[in-house]
């Protein structure tokens, strides 16, 4: 079966339903970035629990149907706007950035562009550095085009290669100066805003596939967590060639995150079987009467 | 309760030992140069970070022991179980037995920040090496903590192989844990001391589960009898009855089993109906462990 990775979508938002439709589009692998919850957090403590439902949690959710899931872990742009707030995560940070799965910092960057915004992203690339892990940059909606060369800058200010930088949210007005300067460029996939499919098509038919990679971004809001198979399967439609699809849609994920050496294609070609009774009761994804999905096994029922 | 002073110095050189025997070199020096830097350094940063970073150097790959090893380990700590263990949670044990802190307070409030910020195979290490730790009795209120998650490796790692929660668990928490361990459906064999801990009202608890799962029209887990055993009485010994005449083998031996627990007169008449399985339990060839295990079977 066809595989899929999508490099960025923030499941804790997201129903089981949507975990069964994924993985049988073929996702195999997510990546959940630490991002804002919707509305801000006022205490330091809703940043811990969250970072650690990351690691946790989602992780054996996700596994629950049989998809792999990473994280990266970071201080978001809109609550870096919060100084006193954005100073304890920083310090909470080190914590989690060298767990098990962590893949980058990320996602960080700039929304409004302040003051505040540059000095805890810069704070941030510095953390990557030193523990060198991949970053991933969330460039700004508004007065997007210079906020993500403003990204670039910086990032190169800091001394990071630009191969170790992931920039997302990309269209059509920024993706050429992201690859020229030798980053990744991601484009997440929204059913209404930002890039759709049809746009996509057109970016790797101009393009080529190489550090192009698609995701969907899905979350609260409307947006679709099939966004990369349904962008694979248009891509198909439109001739774009298989090993192009490949690249889009797996493979640049894969290259461009496990450089962090914490993801491993090994991990979904040769996972442990699925098994949900291996839970959580009380809260199991599972509620009861219903069977769960077994795979190599009959489940016998106590 | 009276503490036990875990001898840390042994137990550092044992786990170092085994890791030995189980990993490369480069794995080792890593190791051990955490361990210096984990001395040197004030801040518990350092600590928490090697913690975490043992990961990109230890597998989670079970250990391999010798007798010798696991008599060794039952020596050094009683009930320590390190078959169970795997080499990185190994690994991430050795780091903690280096991190320093003699007020227990302090220390126990560094060790809560760690668990609060722990991936699952970081809390399963944790909890896992309570047993080793120098603070026990000050960690009782996290162990209970972490009967309450909803992630069976942690959980295992609370209730099985674990001399911990016999000593320390009050009736409330032991007989919560036995009973969650039993919703788990986890091999309850493998929970330690459990007979010494067998209590009138698990007993009561049990027997009420049972019923409420008989009238889904579901079963029970035959090893839950174990718990039943010692107090069968004139009201429970109906339930002992129609386990027996279920039909189902396994559960008919764990029903007799649990009568080969009991004192009461009808309990040892009912053994007395079937002489081979009494033979057999007599003999040791029907116990726990192997009821525990062909149910484990079943399921899996």
């Amino acid at each position: 079966m066809e595989m899929f990775i999508d490099p960025h979508i923030h499941v804790t938002s997201r129903t089981t339903d949507d975990y069964e439709a994924m993985r049988k589009a073929g996702v195999v692998a997510i990546i959940e970035p630490a991002f804002w919850l919707g509305q801000p957090r006022t205490e330091v403590g809703s940043f811990k629990d969250y970072f650690s439902t990351l690691i946790g949690w989602e992780r054996f959710r996700a596994k629950q149907f049989g998809i792999v899931h990473y994280c990266t872990m970071g201080l978001n742009s809109k609550e870096a706007n919060n100084i006193p707030l954005a100073e304890e995560v920083m310090e909470l940070l080190p914590l989690y950035v060298g767990k098990e799965g962590v893949v980058a910092i990320g996602e960080i960057g700039y929304d409004d562009q302040t003051e505040a915004e540059d000095r805890f992203y810069r704070l941030q690339l510095e953390l990557a550095k030193e523990v060198s892990l991949p970053v991933l940059i969330h460039t700004p909606h508004r007065d997007k085009k210079k906020g993500t060369t403003r990204s670039m800058d910086v990032s190169e200010e800091h001394g990071l290669d630009p191969k170790m930088v992931i920039v997302d949210h990309n269209n059509e007005e920024t993706v050429k100066e992201v690859l020229d300067r030798g980053y990744w460029a991601a484009f997440t996939i929204y059913p209404h805003t930002k890039m759709g499919s049809e746009r996509m098509v057109e970016i790797v038919k101009q393009y080529g596939p190489e550090r192009i990679i698609v995701d969907s971004a899905a979350d609260w809001g409307v947006s679709d967590p099939l966004a990369v198979p349904k962008t694979a399967a248009l891509m198909r439609q439109r001739g774009i060639p298989e090993e192009h699809i490949r690249m889009t849609c797996y493979q640049n994920a894969l290259t461009a995150y496990s450089q962090s050496g914490q993801m491993d294609e090994m991990d979904w070609l040769n996972p442990e079987p699925i098994d949900q009774r291996q839970k959580q009761y009380g809260n199991s994804v599972l509620r009861g009467g219903q069977t769960p999905k077994v795979e190599g096994s009959d489940y016998v029922e106590n | 309760m009276k503490d036990n002073p875990v001898d840390k110095e042994k137990v550092k050189s044992f786990l170092l030992e085994v890791l030995k025997e189980n990993v490369d070199s480069k794995s080792i020096e890593w190791l051990l140069q955490q361990k210096e830097k984990i001395a040197m350094e004030a801040s518990y940063l350092k600590f928490y970070m090697a913690f975490s970073q043992a990961s990109r150097y230890f597998k989670k790959q079970l250990l391999s022991l010798s007798e010798k090893d696991k008599e060794k380990a039952n020596q050094l700590v009683k009930g320590f179980s390190p078959a169970s263990w795997d080499q990185l949670q190994t690994a991430r044990s050795y780091l903690l037995l280096h991190f320093e802190e003699n007020d227990p307070s302090t220390w126990v409030k560094a060790l809560n920040k760690l668990f609060e910020t722990a991936d699952m195979h970081e809390q399963q290490s944790l909890y896992a090496a309570i047993p080793l730790m120098p603070f026990q009795k000050e960690m009782t209120e996290r162990a209970i903590e972490g009967l309450r998650t909803n992630i069976s490796s942690v959980f295992d790692a609370v209730a099985l192989n674990n001399p911990f929660p016999s000593k320390y668990f009050d009736e409330r928490a032991w007989n919560q844990m036995v009973i969650k361990a039993i919703f788990l459906q986890r091999p309850l064999y493998q929970i330690q001391n459990a007979d010494e801990r067998a209590n009138h009202n698990l007993a009561k608890i049990l027997t009420d589960f049972a019923h409420e799962r008989w009238a889904a029209g579901r079963k029970v887990m035959p090893e839950l009898w174990r718990f039943v055993g010692p107090y069968i009485d004139g009201e429970n010994i109906t339930d002992i009855k129609k386990v027996l005449d279920s039909g189902d083998l396994l559960h008919k031996k764990a029903a007799l089993l649990a009568c080969s627990l009991s004192d009461f007169s009808e309990a040892k008449k009912l053994l007395e109906l079937y002489p081979d399985l009494k033979a057999a339990i007599q003999n040791g060839n029907i116990n726990w462990e192997s009821i525990g295990k062909e149910f484990q079977s079943t399921i899996q």
